[in-house]
């Protein structure tokens, strides 16, 4: 194993015992305490009933948000690209926020139904107007998602406008990404959609590497440009979708992940995408736990702590990459 | 058997036309220069042979077979293109660019990455960051990529744009050593006349046709380029001949 390998191989097993511990400290970590070695009646149920749900959702949350900004930052070449430049979760909050404002009374799957339908329709939109002649473009792609995104955003604002006072505040703390009100029942399908976006995305890393030198560069290493982005971009929409089903849209995760990933382990897809699962499920699941104590009894939603944390760590990388 | 055959190929897109009539053999271990004023066709002709268009009218065949029946996968495994216009700051670095060439898994390959990076002069270099390399070396970061690909064709499409001289000759070596000692056949789009004289053979073009093929002495003469470039050559600076006594001296 030459030096490079090794330095890769040091950093990618730091992430993830730094993961394991972070993740052991929000099981115990909250508004009360808990000791895991004197588990009684009560403490049981807030562990397996309370925070672990909301871990479980949080980590796959993070994760589906880090890969598919990986893969979207690939596909179109951008540093700047995320889940939510691209219209995916305007659409998603859009169909959520219609049926928390105007639905009488909505079951605990239907939310995330809607956010999930929502998304997969705006990124299927996506895909149809960002198709040129040449095929699946990243500037035609990329500029459709910012335009439809616009467009569904504008009409968000026109929708809560219109509202009731006590559906306007439940679809503000969705697009804050609040992870208040999540539990077990929003698992299974958030974590096959994951699963399978992920297993799509890894299956297609190759593709996405050579994506990332050009699409004539990518065509002469034997690959179809054009039918590789368009597999990636399902498979980030598939884990978006399942990310904002499972609790609402949260912000930044998905562009600052891959950057952090990538400076300690390059840009191999194969390394990044499966790191900047643990990466963005630990980034997440931090900042609900940060959320859910530091103004206890009062919770602040996971998607702005995970901004508040992250921004000033991105700001601190890039210029310890301008000063290198 | 020809590696790569331009058959009476034609191709327009809407009404422009961009070749006409196009008809030529790339040989084993040739090394050809692509050569005509801006806008004769140079870069399309690479995408044709490349497989990244299709002509309109007749036939682009690679090792006897017709370019567009093979998959992507047995394209890649017989030929590689690199076009003018790289991604030097891609976030890679040079060993993991140079090992994206075996993504064609091709069997017959010719060379392992550590011998495609020594070949190239970038042993040293493995562990660097591709936006960390001058402009030459990354050239040849990428030619070293194109050589574990394995094919027995490079398509270079201005290969020496925005190299100074020490990094053209340098590259024309390389290239000259690849098809002598290995036997792998390329062709590039250049515009300088003194380097296209250091090649085997020359095909000019101009308007999408060709008007020229063969050794450069014979291709490469006033009244050709005239024609080509709509140059006379009383026109060219005076320093011109000295940097071709000087290329050709540094060349042998």
């Amino acid at each position: 194993m030459n030096s490079e390998k090794r330095q890769i191989a040091v950093n990618a097993a730091l992430l993830l015992t730094f993961s394991l511990l972070v993740v052991a400290a929000c099981l115990v970590c909250g508004q009360q305490l808990l000791n895991p070695f004197r588990l009684d009646a009560e403490t049981f149920h807030t562990l397996l009933g309370l925070r672990l749900p909301r871990i479980v959702v949080a980590l796959l949350m993070g994760g589906a948000l880090g890969v598919s900004g990986a893969v979207l930052q690939g596909i179109f070449r951008s540093p700047l690209a995320d889940p939510y430049i691209l219209g995916i979760s305007s659409g998603s909050s859009l169909a959520v926020s219609c049926g928390l404002l105007f639905g009488t009374s909505l079951f605990s799957l239907t939310a995330p139904t809607l956010a999930f339908c929502g998304a997969i329709a705006t990124g299927a939109l996506v895909v149809v107007l960002g198709r040129g002649w040449k095929g699946l473009q990243p500037e035609r792609l990329l500029l459709a998602g910012i335009g439809i995104g616009f467009f569904l955003s504008a009409t968000l604002m026109l929708v809560m406008t219109m509202s009731r006072d006590d559906g306007l505040k439940r679809a503000f703390l969705w697009m804050s990404g609040d992870l208040s009100m999540t539990d077990w029942d929003v698992v299974p399908l958030g974590l096959t959609f994951v699963l399978a976006g992920f297993a799509l995305a890894i299956a297609r890393r190759r593709g996405l590497n050579a994506l990332t030198l050009g699409d004539e560069v990518a065509h002469s290493l034997g690959f179809n440009p054009s039918r590789e982005r368009l597999l990636l971009f399902l498979a980030a929409s598939l884990m978006t979708a399942a990310s904002v089903s499972m609790g609402g849209v949260v912000g930044f995760i998905g562009l600052v992940v891959p950057h952090v990933v990538r400076r300690h382990v390059g840009s191999d897809a194969g390394i990044v995408l499966p790191l900047s699962v643990v990466a963005g499920g630990t980034l997440l699941c931090f900042a609900d736990t940060v959320g859910r104590t530091v103004a206890a009894p009062l919770e602040l939603p996971a998607g702005v702590v995970a901004a508040f944390i992250g921004a000033p760590y991105f700001i601190y990388l890039l210029n310890r990459k301008k000063n290198a | 058997m020809p590696l790569l055959e331009f058959r009476d190929v034609y191709f327009s897109f809407g009404k422009t036309e961009f070749i006409r009539e196009m008809g030529f053999t790339v040989e084993p271990g040739e090394l050809i220069g692509l050569m005509g004023p801006n806008g004769a066709g140079k870069s399309t002709l690479l995408k044709l042979a490349a497989g990244i268009l299709t002509p309109r009218s007749g036939q682009v065949m690679i090792e006897n077979r017709e370019a567009r029946s093979y998959s992507g996968k047995e394209r890649a495994q017989r030929l590689a293109y690199l076009p003018q216009m790289l991604d030097m700051h891609a976030p890679f670095r040079v060993g993991e660019l140079v090992r994206m060439g075996e993504y064609s898994y091709n069997q017959k390959h010719h060379f392992t990455i550590d011998e495609a990076l020594c070949l190239v002069g970038l042993t040293d270099k493995s562990a660097a960051f591709l936006a960390d390399l001058s402009g030459g070396e990354q050239r040849r970061a990428y030619i070293a990529m194109t050589l574990v690909q394995g094919g027995r064709l490079l398509l270079l499409d201005e290969p020496l744009a925005n190299l100074d001289l020490r990094y053209q000759m340098e590259l024309i070596r390389l290239l000259r050593r690849i098809c002598s000692e290995n036997g792998i056949s390329v062709l590039l789009s250049l515009h300088d006349i003194t380097l296209g004289g250091q090649l085997d053979r020359v095909i000019m073009v101009k308007n999408g046709g060709l008007i020229a093929e063969g050794h450069p002495a014979i291709v490469l003469t006033d009244e050709m380029i005239r024609i080509a470039y709509d140059l006379d050559l009383v026109d060219l600076p005076r320093p011109i001949a000295a940097y071709g006594q000087f290329i050709q001296h540094v060349m042998c």
